[in-house]
């Protein structure tokens, strides 16, 4: 086999394979500045995460499955529920996307190191510091914190959560400069940047200016719940403001879908090219989709919630609009990678590859949560069956887990030889690749159903004779469990492959546009 | 029962929009990967693209405010006679309007005799009904899914629902679905659609089963 070309643009994302991770003693572990050491500490570390956030959902998941079963109680089950939330999204998404696009921008841009490495170790330390807090103080009022609920539930450690929040904010703040300050350090100009490094600037952008809302969110809890000041920020009951807090939550809360959601995109960009032997279809529609992004994720915040005072009025309307307005960028990004695959015949090697299969079904997942959510942002059907109804889960769990997380692990699947010198399984990996389509398929389908049905969301037990609820409960769990054997199948196959895997060389993905005629060349001796 | 948002109107329309534009993306997702033919569009594909999309928001935009306009612009007429002087005549008056008090954990509701009940409250069949929500503690939510709405009932504000009860006599559920608290899940209420018969053994879909619980 030739060895890599990266004169060929979109190729770069190329090292050569080695055992970094056999290599990494506990001293890199802690403060090594090497860019691969800080991402794999923060990959590994998302994956403990999810194992974390997955149980707790799976735990929850056979209290749901069927009516009347209660072995939880309203309390553990809130606390599980919350802390899968706030596990999954903070502690497993973000930093899993982040840790995959540290790995490879300074690659990819040449500079070979991390700039500003120091940020990113404290961004991951805060974070730990964080989910520690989050576990000890297990707070139970979801990862929205809803004021003034959140400093009302009774529990004596609630103020870890509301630190956890703050820190969880000066952390994604920092994740956020790192990226940028990463974006702009290419050389030769705009349109030689990589269209990961355009992701990285527009979303560093987004992460430092959304989090200080967030922040704030953190400490004005904080505040509220241990009256410091004699007048509440969110606590209507002290003179402070629901409305306010909404508002202010929520213009984080929508950039923090983006958070992971835009990283992820990014690792398409990167990939792509790599298994289809050519460049994307289109550059510059990528480079726009990015900014157009970037602008629209802010004002739309109120979508989330329904700003009563002007339900019906030219406010609400505004973001309706917008909303679907912001649609285009993802249609710009979809557009391009559907064309991507379509111009150019699929070399088998592609059709082979994990992380290709990964991100092929991640793109059938952005289709079926996006343009499903077409009806999440229209008013008449939000105050219809919408607001709150498990219709909200679906449409997330498609685009956070469906689309970011399964590109993530495309990505993780990608840089897998790269750092361990080894292939991983293709058995096992295919085992966990099906498990999680069919699985989420089924989770995030019966979700739709349950929410069209008005099955309501943070509820611990339900009605045993309402059309539909319980049925679409059962298949949820179902679903939920697949996903949670195809997680057993991929840690088995990560550490199985990490010692027995075959050892890799040179290019662990080579372009083999058919496999007969390779199966011919590679009849002759290898070069 | 006719909906009060008209589900089988403009909705149904948007569903189905959307319903085949996810299978749209779908087919040309699976066309691109798995069928023989290529093809390279231009961008001009794109471009006819984002205007099928700028076209749809319009569209959908248009029926979203037309069907909640009609719906708010009924409770807003409706309003002035049954705050103004309510005559409890004229078919653009409300059958019935009640006041909702939505707390940690439970609904408290006050018709228009005064009279509270917990968590449950008493219509007649086919009835025009208007709800005003107030929450004193935490945002909550209101749903009634045979009615087909849902509300978000935040403390600072007094929200505003109307809805056509069920035809058919029985009792039909009333939920919170907004996270409020540890008993969120026990905050449910009925609505109890009372015809000429007694209606103490209804079940929750409506029928009658004669003498259970």
């Amino acid at each position: 086999m030739a060895g890599h070309d990266t004169t060929v643009r979109g190729f770069d994302a190329h090292w050569t394979p080695k055992d970094i991770l056999g290599e990494m003693t506990l001293k890199t572990l802690m403060f090594s500045n090497d860019y691969r050491h800080i991402a794999l500490k923060g990959i590994f570390t998302s994956f403990i995460m999810l194992a974390a956030g997955g149980f707790f959902a799976l735990v929850f998941r056979s209290e749901l499955a069927l009516p009347g079963v209660d072995f939880l109680g309203a309390k553990v089950y809130m606390t599980l529920m919350t802390l899968h939330g706030m596990v999954m999204v903070f502690g497993f998404l973000i930093p899993l996307t982040v840790s995959i696009n540290y790995y490879i921008l300074p690659k990819i841009l040449g500079t070979e190191k991390l700039i500003w490495a120091g940020a990113a170790q404290w961004s991951y330390w805060i974070l730990i510091l964080a989910a520690v807090l989050l576990v000890i103080g297990r707070p139970d009022f979801t990862w929205t914190a809803y004021a003034p609920m959140s400093f009302r539930t009774g529990n004596p450690y609630l103020w870890m959560g509301h630190v956890a929040i703050l820190l969880v904010a000066i952390s994604e703040f920092l994740a956020g400069a790192v990226l940028f300050r990463n974006a702009i350090s290419g050389k030769g100009g705009w349109s030689k940047t990589p269209l990961m490094a355009w992701a990285a600037g527009t979303i560093g952008l987004l992460f430092m200016v959304s989090t200080l809302p967030l922040g704030f969110i953190g400490y004005g809890l904080l505040s509220d719940w241990a009256q410091w000041n004699p007048t509440a920020y969110f606590d209507p009951s002290r003179g402070g403001s629901i409305r306010f807090f909404l508002y202010t939550f929520w213009t984080y809360g929508h950039p923090a879908v983006y958070l992971p959601f835009v990283p992820a995109i990014a690792i398409i960009y990167t990939i792509m090219p790599r298994f289809l032997g050519h460049p994307m279809w289109s550059y510059w529609s990528g480079v726009i989709a990015f900014i157009l992004l970037s602008i629209g994720a802010m004002p739309i915040g109120p979508h989330h919630f329904q700003p009563v005072y002007t339900i019906s009025g030219d406010y609400e309307r505004f973001v309706q609009i917008l909303t679907m307005l912001v649609f285009i960028p993802s249609v710009l990004h979809v557009f391009n990678w559907i064309s991507s695959l379509f111009m150019a015949p699929i070399p088998d090697s592609a059709r082979r590859a994990i992380p290709f299969k990964f991100m092929v079904m991640s793109i059938a997942f952005i289709v079926y949560g996006g343009a499903t959510a077409f009806l999440n942002a229209q008013i008449a059907p939000d105050s219809d069956f919408i607001h709150n109804t498990y219709w909200i889960p679906a449409h997330f769990h498609a685009m956070f887990f469906g689309f970011s997380g399964q590109m993530a692990f495309a990505g993780f699947y990608f840089l897998y030889p790269y750092f361990t010198g080894r292939m991983y399984n293709q058995a096992m990996a295919n085992w966990h690749f099906w498990l999680w389509q069919v699985g989420l398929f089924i989770k995030i389908t019966g979700m739709g159903v349950a929410g069209y049905l008005y099955f309501p969301r943070w509820v611990y037990d339900y009605l045993p004779d309402m059309p539909g609820w319980a049925e679409a409960q059962l298949f949820i769990t179902i679903g939920g469990f697949m996903v949670g054997l195809g997680f057993i199948f991929f840690v088995v196959n990560i550490v199985w492959s990490s010692k027995y895997g075959k050892t890799v060389d040179d290019d662990p993905w080579p372009i083999v546009m058919n496999d007969n005629e390779a199966a011919e060349a590679a009849a002759a001796p290898a070069e | 029962m006719e909906n009060a948002l008209g589900i089988w109107g403009p909705q149904a329309i948007m569903m189905a929009v959307t319903a085949s534009f996810t299978i749209f993306g779908m087919i040309m997702l699976l066309a691109a990967v798995f069928m023989g033919r290529r093809w390279n569009p231009g961008y001009s594909v794109e471009v006819a693209f984002v205007a099928l999309m700028l076209g749809l928001a319009y569209y959908a935009d248009f029926l979203s405010v037309k069907t909640y306009a009609a719906y708010q612009e009924n409770m807003n007429s409706e309003e002035k006679k049954v705050s103004g002087n309510y005559t409890g005549q004229g078919e653009a008056a409300f059958d019935q309007v009640v006041t909702v008090i939505a707390f940690q954990w439970g609904f408290g509701f006050i018709n228009e005799e005064n009279e509270l009940s917990r968590n449950a409250v008493i219509v007649k069949p086919g009835e025009k009904v208007l709800f005003k929500i107030v929450s004193n503690d935490v945002i909550h939510g209101f749903n009634i899914p045979v009615a087909q709405i849902t509300a978000e009932i935040d403390p600072d504000d007094k929200r505003e629902l109307w809805i056509k009860a069920p035809d058919t006599p029985g009792k039909y559920l009333i939920q919170c679905v907004n996270y409020c608290g540890v008993g969120h899940a026990q905050m449910k209420a009925w609505l109890v659609v009372q015809g000429e018969e007694p209606t103490a053994s209804l079940k929750t879909n409506g029928e009658n089963t004669n003498g259970g619980a």
